[in-house]
C-alpha cells in the first residue's frame, strides 16, 4: 500500500469535537429510528427480510473491514467464517437441538480457531500471497463442505429450526425476519460500536501503524506479525455471528456459502464507501442490496453490476464515495488555491 | 493401480497445470500483478471456443484460434482500464479489481451461454492410443506438446530477446525502465495479452477433458497459485517443473486417497511449503 | 541555439516544493554544472529535465530540446529524442547483464544534433565493461555501474546528457577519469548536465555553474567567474583553499 495521504484521515483526526453525551443521544435516536424503519415502510415480511438481510451483510462486511481498512490486507478468506457461523447453527441446531446461545458459541469458538490457523499458516506472507493463501483457503473449504456428506454434502442442511435464545426470564425466539429484526439491529450495533471501540484501541493503532509505515512500527518496537495475527483473529469471529444469523434467517445451511458472491459483496460494500469510514460497510451494503431488490437485472447481470462496480470504483475513485465526498467539499471550502 | 498408466496420467494433468500457470508466471513477474480473473478468463476462453465450434459451425482448430484471439483483445481491454494502478504498482487495489473483472466475467458469461453444463469436443480427444498397456488419447499428447512448446518458446522469448530483457528490466525497476527509453504502459499491455493468450490456449487444450461450466474457474486459479509459489514466482522453469510434480501428486493422491479432495490436497502441500520454508516467502 | 532549455520549472512533492521556477540552458559543446548543498534540489532539477522522478513528482514549467517543447512528453519519449539522463542511486538494472543492460537501448534515429556511439566507441571509452559483458549488473562494482550507465545512455544517441552526481563512491582517481571521459564528450561537441557534490572537480572541467539553494537558482556564470564567487568560495571551496598552502 502506498497510500500515503490516506494518513491523514486517520480516524483520531476526524472525530467530531461534540459532548460525549450528545453523541451518545445521537446515536440512541438513530437506533431507535432505525429499529421503527421497516415498520413506517409498511412492515411487511419483504421489508422486514430486506432489513435483516441489510443487518447480516453489512456485520459480515465488517469483518472485512477491519482487516482491509486498518490492516491494509485483503483477506478473501472471509466466506470461510461466514459459513462457519452458518453451519455452527445448521448442524447443531438440527442434529442437537442446541439453542441460539450454544450455537452462536461454537460460531465464535471455530471461527477464532480458524484464523488462528488460517493466520499462523500465513503469518509470514504478505500482500498478495496473503489474499491467495485466503483465497484458495476459502475455495478448498467449499470444495471439502460440497464433498463431505457429514456437512450435508452438496445438499446443505436443512430444516433450520427457529433461532431460540434462553435469557432466563424470558425466551427470544426469531421465527420470522421481523421477530429477528430487533437482533439483528443489535448485532450490526455491536459490531459498529466494536469497529470504533477497536480503531481508538491499541491493536487499531498498531495495525494502522503497520500498514501505513512499517519500517516506523519496526522501530517502534512492533512485532508486525503479531499485529497482523491479532487483528486477523479478532475480525473472524464477527463475520462468523453474522453468517450464524444468516443460517437462522433462511433456515437452510449449503457450500453456496462459500460463493464468490458474499465475498465480492463483502469488498465491494466496504470499497464503494472508502476504506476506513466506519458506517461504510453499512451504506455499502445498503446501496447493492438496494440495487439488487429493487433495479435487479437478472441474477447474472447483477454479477456484471457489483463486478463492474467494484472495479470501477477502485480504478476511478480509490477512496470511494467518502473520498469523492471530501474531494468536492474541500473543492468547496476553498474554491482555488 | 497401474503406476505407469499414473504416471502418464500426471503427467498429462500437469502440463494442463502447467500450462493454464504460464501466462500468470509471466505476469506475476513481471507486472507484479495477481490476476483473479485468470480462472475466468480460462472459462470465457474455453465458452468462446465451444459457441465457435458448435454456434458457427467451425472446426476446432479454427475455434480454438478464435478463442485466443478473443482473449487477447479482452486482455488488452482489461489492462488498458487497469493502467493506471498497474504503472503506480497499486497492489492491492489491483488485486481487487481483477477480482471484480472475474466476477463480472462470470455474470456476463452466464448472460451469454446460461448455466448448463456443455461438453467442448475436441477431435484429438476421441483417438486413443495404447503403448505397452498405458492409454492416452491425442488431446493428452497435444497438451504435453504445446505446453513444453509454451515454455521453451517463453523462455527463450524472456532470456534471448530484447522484449523479454525489456520484460525483465520492468520487473526489476520501472520508473528506471522509463530512463532507457522503455514505454513501460506498453510492455504491461503486452504483457497482460500475453497473459490471456496463454491462458486461452490452456483452456482450449484442457476444457475438452472435462464438462464446462460458467461457474468453472476457481479450481484452476488454485492449482495455477500452487504451481507459481512451489515454483518461485516468475520463475519459468520452476513453474513447468512444478507444474509437472503437483500432477503427478494429483494422479497418484487421487487414486489413492479420493479424487474428490485432490485440490484441498494440493493447498495442503502449499500452505506446508509457505509454513516450513525458513524465511517464508519472499517476492524477490 | 541551445540545446536545452528549461523555463521557470517547478517541481512539488505533494504539497512541499522541492525546486522553484527553475530557469536553465545548456549549449551544444557546453558543459555545464549545478551545485549546491544536500537536498537543495540539484537531483530535481536534472530529472525534472528528463520529466522523470523516483517519488510523485508534479513538474511544471517548460522544457525545449533544440528548441521544441517535450514538456509535455512522457520521460520515456524524452530520452527516445535524445535527453539522457543517469540518475543518481540506482542507474543500470541488476538483473540484466551488462550486454542486455545496452540491448534495451532502442535503435538510434539519424538525426540531426545526435551524438552517435556504437557499441565499440563505448567500450572504447570503458574498457573495463568489456571484460565485465556477461556479469549482471547487480555484480559490478560502483565504478563499473557508473560507466555501464554513462556507457548506455551514450548508447542511446543523447543529445544532451543529464550526469547526477556519476562520480558518487568513486575513487579520486576514478573521479578524474570519468570527469575528464565527460569532458572529451564535451569537445567533441556534446552537452552535458552535470551534478556535482565536489564543486572544485565541477569547476575544473565544466564552462559554467549554476548555484541552487532550498529548490531556487541563486547564482549563475561561467566557471572561472563562479570560482570567484563569493558565497562559492566560501561554502565549497574555502575550507580547501586553507587546507591547501
Ligand atoms: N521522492 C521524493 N519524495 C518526496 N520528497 C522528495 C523526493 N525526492 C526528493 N525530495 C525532496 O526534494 C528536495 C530536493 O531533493 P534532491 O534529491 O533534489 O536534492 P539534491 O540536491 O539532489 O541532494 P543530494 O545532494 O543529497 O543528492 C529534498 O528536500 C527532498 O527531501
Ligand atoms: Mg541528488
Amino acid at each position: 500500500m502506498t497510500e500515503h495521504s490516506m494518513a491523514l484521515d486517520a480516524p483520531a483526526a476526524r472525530r467530531s469535537p461534540r459532548h460525549p453525551a450528545i453523541r451518545a443521544l445521537a446515536v440512541a435516536a438513530a437506533v431507535a429510528l432505525a429499529y421503527w424503519l421497516p415498520s413506517w415502510l409498511g412492515g411487511s415480511p419483504l421489508t422486514y427480510g430486506f432489513f435483516v438481510t441489510l443487518a447480516i451483510f453489512s456485520v459480515m462486511a465488517v469483518g472485512v473491514d477491519i482487516v482491509l481498512s486498518y490492516l491494509g490486507e485483503v483477506s478473501l478468506g472471509h466466506t470461510i467464517f461466514w459459513a462457519i457461523g452458518g453451519y455452527s447453527a445448521a448442524i447443531l441446531s438440527t442434529s442437537w437441538d442446541a439453542n441460539g446461545w450454544i450455537t452462536a458459541a461454537t460460531a465464535v469458538g471455530l471461527a477464532v480457531l480458524a484464523a488462528a490457523f488460517l493466520g499462523w499458516a500465513t503469518l509470514k506472507t504478505r500482500e498478495f500471497v496473503f489474499s491467495l493463501a485466503t483465497y484458495a483457503a476459502a475455495v478448498v473449504a467449499g470444495e471439502i463442505a460440497f464433498n463431505t456428506d457429514a456437512l450435508g454434502g452438496s445438499d446443505g442442511i436443512v430444516g433450520i429450526p427457529a433461532l431460540r435464545l434462553p435469557l432466563g426470564f424470558a425466551e427470544f425466539s426469531g421465527r420470522s425476519n421481523q421477530e429477528l429484526w430487533p437482533l439483528a439491529l443489535l448485532l450490526l450495533v455491536l459490531s459498529i460500536y466494536f469497529v470504533d471501540r477497536f480503531r481508538r484501541s491499541r491493536l487499531g493503532t498498531e495495525a494502522l501503524m503497520v500498514q501505513m509505515n512499517p519500517p516506523l512500527a519496526i522501530a517502534s518496537g512492533l512485532d508486525i506479525r503479531k499485529v497482523r495475527f491479532r487483528v486477523f483473529v479478532v475480525s473472524a469471529p464477527i463475520t462468523a455471528l453474522a453468517g450464524w444469523l444468516y443460517g437462522y434467517q433462511r433456515a437452510y445451511v449449503g457450500p453456496d456459502m462459500f460463493d464468490m458472491y458474499f465475498l465480492t459483496l463483502m469488498l465491494t460494500a466496504v470499497i464503494v464507501v472508502g476504506r476506513r469510514v466506519l458506517l461504510g460497510p453499512l451504506i455499502g451494503v445498503a446501496l447493492i442490496l438496494l440495487q439488487q431488490n429493487y433495479f435487479s437485472i437478472g441474477g447474472d447481470g447483477n454479477k456484471v453490476v457489483l463486478g463492474a462496480v467494484l472495479a470501477f470504483v477502485l480504478i476511478v475513485w480509490p477512496q470511494g464515495l467518502a473520498g469523492l465526498a471530501r474531494r468536492i467539499w474541500r473543492a468547496r471550502a476553498q474554491p482555488r488555491s | 493401480m497401474n503406476v505407469a498408466q499414473q504416471l502418464v496420467n500426471g503427467l498429462v494433468i500437469g502440463s494442463g497445470f502447467a500450462c493454464v500457470a504460464l501466462g500468470w508466471t509471466i505476469l506475476l513477474g513481471a507486472a507484479r500483478l495477481v490476476n483473479f480473473a485468470h480462472g475466468q478468463m480460462y472459462m470465457l476462453a474455453a465458452f468462446i471456443c465451444w459457441f465457435a465450434l458448435t454456434r458457427w459451425g467451425l472446426d476446432f482448430t479454427a475455434a480454438a484460434v478464435v478463442a485466443v484471439l478473443a482473449m487477447g483483445v479482452l486482455g488488452i481491454l482489461m489492462q488498458s482500464a487497469m493502467s493506471q494502478l498497474v504503472v503506480s504498482q497499486n497492489l492491492t487495489s489491483l488485486m481487487i479489481v481483477t477480482l471484480g473483472f472475474g466476477y463480472m466475467i462470470q455474470g456476463a458469461a452466464g448472460l451469454g451461454f446460461g448455466g448448463s453444463p456443455h461438453a467442448l469436443a475436441s477431435p484429438a480427444d476421441k483417438v486413443q492410443y495404447q503403448i505397452g498397456g498405458i492409454w492416452f488419447t491425442g488431446q493428452d499428447l497435444i497438451i504435453v506438446t504445446v505446453t513444453l512448446a509454451l515454455y521453451a518458446g517463453v523462455w527463450l522469448l524472456l532470456n534471448r530477446t530484447r522484449q523479454g530483457a525489456m520484460v525483465r528490466a520492468i520487473a526489476e525497476d520501472p520508473k528506471l525502465a522509463q530512463i532507457f527509453g522503455i514505454n513501460t504502459w506498453l510492455v504491461y499491455v503486452a504483457v497482460f495479452m500475453l497473459e490471456a493468450v496463454l491462458v486461452a490456449i490452456a483452456a482450449v487444450l484442457v476444457a475438452p477433458k472435462t464438462p464446462i461450466l460458467t461457474s468453472m474457474g476457481f479450481e484452476e486459479v488454485i492449482m495455477t497459485f500452487v504451481v507459481v509459489v512451489l515454483g518461485g514466482v516468475g520463475n519459468v522453469g520452476g513453474a513447468l517443473v512444478a507444474g509437472l510434480a503437483l500432477g503427478i501428486f494429483t494422479a497418484f493422491f487421487g487414486a489413492l486417497v479420493s479424487p474428490a479432495y485432490t485440490t484441498a490436497a494440493s493447498f495442503a502441500v502449499l500452505l506446508a511449503f509457505l509454513t516450513l520454508r525458513p524465511e517464508g516467502f519472499s517476492f524477490r | 541555439m541551445n540545446v536545452l532549455d528549461a523555463a521557470d520549472l517547478t517541481v512539488r512533492y505533494g504539497g512541499s516544493v522541492a525546486l522553484r521556477d527553475a530557469t536553465l540552458a545548456v549549449g551544444a559543446g557546453r558543459l555545464v554544472a549545478v551545485a549546491g548543498a544536500n537536498g537543495a534540489g540539484k537531483s530535481t532539477l536534472v530529472n525534472a529535465c528528463a520529466g522523470w522522478s523516483r517519488g510523485h513528482a508534479s513538474i511544471a514549467g517548460d522544457v525545449r530540446l533544440d528548441g521544441r517543447s517535450v514538456a509535455r512528453l512522457a520521460a520515456y519519449r524524452r530520452a527516445r529524442l535524445g535527453i539522457q539522463c543517469v540518475p543518481e542511486g540506482k542507474n543500470v538494472f541488476g538483473e540484466l547483464t551488462v550486454e542486455e543492460n545496452f540491448a534495451l537501448v532502442p535503435a538510434v534515429p539519424r538525426e540531426a544534433g545526435r551524438h552517435v556511439f556504437s557499441r565499440e566507441d563505448v567500450l572504447g571509452l570503458f574498457p573495463r565493461l568489456h571484460e565485465r559483458r556477461t556479469h549482471k549488473g547487480s555484480a559490478l562494482s560502483g565504478g563499473e555501474r557508473q560507466m555501464l550507465a554513462i556507457g548506455r545512455a551514450l548508447l542511446a544517441g543523447p543529445r544532451i546528457l543529464l550526469l547526477d552526481e556519476p562520480s558518487v563512491g568513486l575513487a579520486p582517481r576514478l573521479i578524474f577519469d570519468v570527469l575528464t571521459v565527460v569532458r572529451r564528450l564535451v569537445d567533441d561537441g556534446l552537452a552535458v548536465l552535470l551534478v556535482e557534490q565536489n564543486v572544485s572537480a565541477a569547476l575544473d572541467v565544466a564552462d559554467e555553474l549554476y548555484l541552487i539553494e532550498r529548490g531556487r537558482i541563486v547564482g549563475h556564470g561561467d566557471a572561472a567567474a563562479m570560482r570567484q564567487d563569493e558565497r562559492i568560495a566560501q561554502a565549497y571551496l574555502g575550507g580547501l583553499a586553507e587546507v591547501e598552502p
